[in-house]
């Protein structure tokens, strides 16, 4: 049982189908870094939204295909990639870094810098 | 006691259903047979390969054509870090395509563009369609 589709997904669908981009989380020294797996997406067509403690990354591919192929074998297409991360306290929300190469999107947290210890006089008094 | 009974016989539907669940032809497939996905398509003139291979660099991909098939081979690194999640397909990875048409060789050209790598095979010139005219004896 085969439907006949294109790439560019059935014409009478609106939204484009949602896809779950592969994502590492890992630690490093200097903070927190999170790459996901989005070919396809160029820069212009992702964006990163903070609200709260959540950070949620939206990306839509690009057609590839062009209109006179045949397809003989499809494995992917396009779509929207969607997947939000829940911060911790100790990221430093204004020193968030994001980049896109490759398909690949870096993202880096650093942590807060904690305050400098500091000696608190005593009055006497 | 022993039970020989096969429910997938005897219920038909229950078999079916299997299959479909596992080796659904979605057109997204979440569980993927093989690494990286690959879109093979043709018009009169070209063959395309596509693969979707992000974090790579051109220079880190290896393509082999034979007079039969394109081979697309490679290594996806790991970073380094303490993993608290890892998703990201890593390690080595291969595809084969059979090419069932002779390619010219000579004017195969490969882009690498957002992570998806593009191969554009045309095809020789004897198995393009040619006119033939007929003369009327």
């Amino acid at each position: 049982m085969s439907t006949k589709n294109t790439p560019a997904g059935r014409p009478e669908e609106k939204a484009l189908p949602r896809l779950v981009p592969a994502t590492d989380i890992l630690e490093r020294e200097d903070g927190f870094y999170v790459y996901m797996d989005m070919p396809g997406v160029k820069k212009e067509d992702l964006s990163l939204d903070l609200q709260d403690s959540e950070l949620t990354v939206t990306g839509k591919t690009s057609v590839v295909a062009g209109e006179k192929e045949n397809f003989i074998e499809v494995q992917f297409g396009v779509g929207e990639y969607r997947r939000s991360v829940s911060l911790a306290e100790i990221v430093d929300r204004q020193k968030i870094r994001a980049n896109l190469k490759n398909g690949v999107l870096e993202l880096f947290m650093p942590r807060v810098e904690k305050a400098t210890p500091r000696r608190i006089e005593i009055q006497a008094g | 006691m022993v039970f020989d009974l096969d429910f997938n016989t005897l219920f038909p539907e229950r078999m079916h259903r299997l299959f479909e669940e596992v080796f659904k032809p979605e057109f997204f497939a979440q569980r993927r047979l093989a690494y990286p996905p690959l879109n093979l398509s043709e018009d009169a003139s070209t063959v395309f390969v596509r693969c979707e291979i992000p974090g790579v660099e051109m220079k880190d991909i290896e393509l082999t054509l034979t007079d039969k098939s394109l081979i697309v081979k490679g290594e996806r690194a790991t970073e380094k870090g303490k993993y608290f999640r890892q998703e990201r397909p890593a390690g080595l990875f291969q595809r084969i395509v059979s090419l069932n048409v002779p390619v010219d060789r000579e004017r195969v050209k490969a882009t690498l563009v957002d992570g998806i790598l593009t191969v554009v095979l045309p095809k020789a010139e004897e198995c393009l369609p040619k006119k033939i005219s007929i003369d009327i004896a």
